[in-house]
């Protein structure tokens, strides 16, 4: 589907703060200006972000289905070959549905990462990992707790938050940890004892699940974009949102599940039978609370609850990376530091050296890598904007200037959240924000 | 031997100027080539100074102008010799990077000139501290006015004008005092000659001798400066370029202290001691005053100014003591105040080249790994902790010494000075949390990165202040005898036994 060309404005200016970025929209465009440096930026960091990706799906449901309520999970980030070699369910010969053209297997980057990380030496696993020379899991696992933190995102279109509490979940959860810990007395009577704390990391593990099965699908759709960057097929930011768009489309109805296997039998803690989706019950919840929200922990700058700096209801938190700050400093947290250097491993040579001629060059990469992030996720958000217009609203070029101003109201409503001064969304319209 | 700190750094000033058509890289490389070799030339004479000797070494003498009573006369000795090494490092240092302090994309304009008139000031400083003939110091002392004024007035910031005409009067007026001081000195005394040997002020009556010694006195404390005569200070080390600012702190300074021990104790010892309960009372309203008024600055380079002013009040806190230990204290206090400076004004100037201002309320998050100045910053809390006199670095020697030795004699005023130590760390604590903590604002982070030669001549200064602080004896050992033979001549030996005993009561 083809976002429709642009037409003539019925409706006088628009009076909201960002009229120029809803002109935009309204016009088929994305928050973000469409300049062939920024497309280059967003283009080549869905790249760099899709490979590790690739590793984030597979890991996260590793922890999720196989790793599960260890108590000591020391080596939940030491993948198994079964899922390493797993094979994508939306890409490959034998993928579910074939929309994009990469292959099933782990991308050949990652692949040779994983062997031989940034030393580029083959050692065992462990040494690259104890040397910080590894995909940085703890990014993902800060984006799943998110999403698990900021309950009720989305309800009730978002079914399965809900079916967390439900006695459904909590019987199929039971059985589970029953099972998972029947050789493990001591575990078992402390289930006994503190029930609730095991089911909330059963939650938790569903989450590891729920995000693992979201990212299984925008890892080939990234990679895809960068492919189709490279051929020239995508050139103008708003024909890479229109890309997404489909892609959000094509995939929303993607089965979101939870499967546990014990000792080679598998547990359905949430079946795929509940007709959970991707769009609803991961895309959307997703985008809001790692995108928007997030929380104010282990970032660039403290926050002080007690003096209010912290709103009172996480619903009102913005910290998420349309509003985080781009300097890194080491953490998972806001701004993911460790997204940025998994990123800058598999950084396309273009963008390597468009980096190199601006601020610091090689010095400040992470920075720069983390503001064409923050670009970058300000047209994923655009996507995912316009994906709603179309699923709830109006299309842009209906003839009916109710329903344009109703389209109006929607994308106003939408870019008040980006009024707060803290919103990085007045800078990206500048291409000196580096 | 001595000759050639004097005429080097001349004939390379002249050849530097006169040349047609140097270029800034060549102008630059025959004022470094020239200035290390003054250097090295120190050196020398710091491999063949005799520690043991209290009096001038190295004399020389030849007759100039015999029937005025000007003789070209120079010596070193214990407190003459620690400044002129000093002298000749921050020329160097300053010869080495004249461009610090200035934007990226600017030049150091009218290099030729630039480098030049540095090598004056350093020739007229070393002919300053080296002349044993009091008309030759005035000449000297004099000669170094006018390079000074014009490297306020040319690369200065934009007051410069009116600091560079400040500067001016005020030092004029400063060498008008000491001249007239010198004359009255070698006339009353009916001395032979205006050499300092010839001088014997013990024949003067007490009233003119403190006549005399209030007009030294008044014009080396406007060169120190000493509250009251400090306003030209501030503008002047401000609007001053970063080079210039570690010239005038570094060394012009210098020639103030030397001159209020060399002359004004030197040649009125008696007198001196009378009247050191006010000298210690000015002392310790400098720190004070110094202090106070660095707190209140937002301006980083006019806070490090300030301190200056506070700094240099220990030093005549130590020479009003008239303890062997203070006055040790008060030379060593001069030297790695010098070289405290130095950085500190060399740190302000990288910070102000790479972001632009040095507003200490717009700077912020300066230690931020990968967009701000880390280590510049890092080197910054280093200075600022050894201009606070935090032991293991040379500022705490220095204080230290003149604390220990001068509570005997004046504790209420040491009590105020060890106070104001206090305010030192309070303001740098305020001027590195501003600064350097904090977090580094988006809008304005787009500073440049500080290049490894840019550090050099920081890292050279931050390791002498480190090595001093932790062998204190490398800067105490070259004025021991010296310092402790100008307190002989104020106070007998026998008081001063009286004094020590007193101590360890």
């Amino acid at each position: 589907m083809n976002m429709p060309a642009p037409t003539k404005t019925k409706l006088p200016p628009s009076q909201h703060p960002f009229a120029d970025v809803i002109h935009r929209m309204e016009s088929g465009g994305a928050m973000l200006p469409d300049t062939p440096e920024n497309l280059m930026q967003i283009i080549g960091l869905y790249k760099a972000y899709a490979v590790p990706m690739d590793f984030y799906w597979r890991d996260l449901l590793y922890i999720g289905e196989q790793v599960f309520l260890n108590p000591l999970p020391v080596f939940k980030y030491f993948i198994s070959d079964e899922y390493m070699k797993r094979h994508n369910h939306y890409a490959g010969d034998d993928a579910d549905l074939r929309i994009w053209r990469g292959t099933a297997e782990a991308h050949p980057e990652l692949i040779e990462f994983m062997e031989k990380g940034e030393l580029n030496k083959k050692l065992p696993r462990g040494l690259h990992h104890l040397w910080h020379d590894r995909i940085n899991m703890e990014f993902a696992e800060e984006c799943m707790r998110a999403m698990l933190w900021h309950r009720g995102m989305y309800v009730p279109v978002n079914q399965f938050d809900p079916y967390l509490d439900s006695d459904e979940y909590k019987a199929n959860a039971d059985r589970a940890i029953k099972a998972y810990f029947r050789k493990n007395p001591v575990m078992a009577g402390l289930y006994k004892l503190f029930p609730d704390m095991f089911l909330e990391q059963c939650r938790q593990a569903s989450y590891y699940a729920n995000l693992g099965l979201f990212w299984e699908v925008m890892a080939p759709v990234f990679f895809e974009m960068s492919d189709l960057y490279d051929e020239g097929k995508i050139a103008t930011v708003p024909q890479a949102m229109d890309f997404l768009v489909n892609g959000i489309f094509a995939i929303a109805g993607r089965p979101i599940y939870h499967n546990v296997y014990i000792d080679g039998e598998c547990y359905e803690i949430i079946p795929k039978s509940k007709g959970f989706t991707w769009l609803y019950e991961a895309a959307l919840p997703y985008v809001e609370a790692v995108f928007y929200r997030t929380s104010p922990f282990r970032g660039t700058k403290s926050y002080n609850a007690q003096a209010g700096q912290v709103p009172m209801e996480q619903k009102d938190f913005h910290y998420g990376v349309l509003y985080a700050d781009k300097f890194p400093v080491g953490t998972a947290g806001i701004p993911p530091t460790f997204l940025a250097q998994d990123m800058l491993h598999f950084l396309p040579p273009y963008l390597v050296d468009y980096y190199q001629q601006h601020c610091r060059g090689e010095d400040d990469m992470l920075v720069q890598l983390a503001v064409s992030f923050q670009r970058s996720m300000y047209c994923v958000t655009s996507a995912v904007i316009q994906a709603l217009r179309c699923a709830l609203l109006y299309p842009l070029d209906d003839p009916n200037p109710n329903h344009l101003m109703a389209n109006r109201r929607f994308f106003e409503s939408q870019l008040d959240r980006f009024l707060r001064p803290e919103s990085r969304i007045r800078e990206i319209q500048n291409q000196n924000y580096r | 031997m001595l000759s050639p700190l004097i005429w080097l750094p001349l004939i390379g000033a002249l050849v530097i100027g006169l040349v047609p058509n140097l270029s800034a890289k060549q102008a630059k490389l025959g004022a470094i080539a020239v200035s290390g070799a003054i250097l090295a030339w120190t050196a020398v004479l710091l491999l063949n100074f005799d520690l043991s000797q209290p009096g001038l070494q190295m004399k020389e003498y030849h007759t100039w102008i015999p029937t005025l009573g000007i003789s070209y006369s120079l010596a070193i000795d214990g407190l003459s010799l620690p400044l002129l090494a000093l002298g000749s490092l921050i020329t160097i240092i300053v010869a080495s990077n004249g461009e610090v302090g200035l934007k990226p994309g600017e030049t150091l304009q009218r290099p030729q000139l630039f480098y030049s008139l540095l090598l004056i000031v350093n020739a007229g400083v070393a002919g300053a501290f080296l002349a044993q003939n009091l008309l030759l110091f005035f000449l000297f002392y004099e000669v170094e006015l006018v390079p000074f004024y014009l490297l306020i007035l040319i690369w200065g910031g934009q007051k410069r004008e009116y600091a560079a005409m400040k500067f001016l009067i005020y030092t004029a007026i400063s060498g008008v005092l000491i001249l007239a001081a010198f004359l009255g000195v070698a006339w009353l005394g009916h001395a032979p000659s205006f050499d300092y040997s010839d001088i014997n002020t013990a024949i003067l009556p007490q009233r003119v001798q403190l006549i005399l010694l209030t007009l030294v006195l008044i014009g080396f404390g406007i060169k120190t400066p000493l509250v009251p005569l400090h306003t030209w200070l501030p503008d002047a080390y401000v609007e001053a370029s970063t080079p210039v600012a570690i010239l005038l702190g570094g060394i012009l300074a210098k020639l103030g202290t030397y001159g209020l021990v060399r002359f004004a104790l030197g040649m009125f010892p008696e007198t001196w001691k009378l009247i050191s309960p006010g000298l210690s009372i000015i002392a310790a309203v400098s720190i004070l005053y110094g202090a106070l008024s660095a707190l209140a600055q937002h301006d980083i380079k006019r806070m490090v100014a300030f301190s200056s002013i506070a700094h240099m009040g220990y030093v005549l806190l130590g020479a009003a003591a008239l303890t062997p230990l203070a006055m040790v204290g008060a030379v060593s206090q001069m030297v790695a105040h010098g070289l405290i400076l130095a950085l500190l004004f060399y740190l302000v100037g990288l910070v102000e080249s790479k972001t632009g201002t040095r507003d200490r309320d717009i700077l912020n998050g300066l230690l931020n790994p990968i967009r701000g100045l880390p280590l510049t910053s890092a080197l910054l809390i280093l200075a600022a902790m050894a201009s606070a006199g935090i032991p293991g670095l040379a500022g705490f020697v220095a204080e230290f010494l003149v604390f220990q030795g001068s509570f005997s004699t004046f504790p209420v005023q040491t009590l105020v000075a060890i106070l104001g130590t206090g305010l030192t760390a309070v303001y740098f604590v305020i001027l590195l949390n501003r600064t350097c903590f904090g977090k580094l604002d988006n809008a304005t982070a787009y500073f440049p990165k500080v290049k490894f030669v840019e550090y050099i001549p920081a890292l050279v200064l931050t390791a002498l202040i480190f090595w001093f602080g932790i062998q204190p004896s490398w800067l105490v050992r070259w004025s021991e005898q010296t310092t402790k033979s100008l307190v002989t001549a104020a106070i007998p030996q026998a008081e001063q036994v009286a004094f020590n005993s007193v101590d360890r009561s």
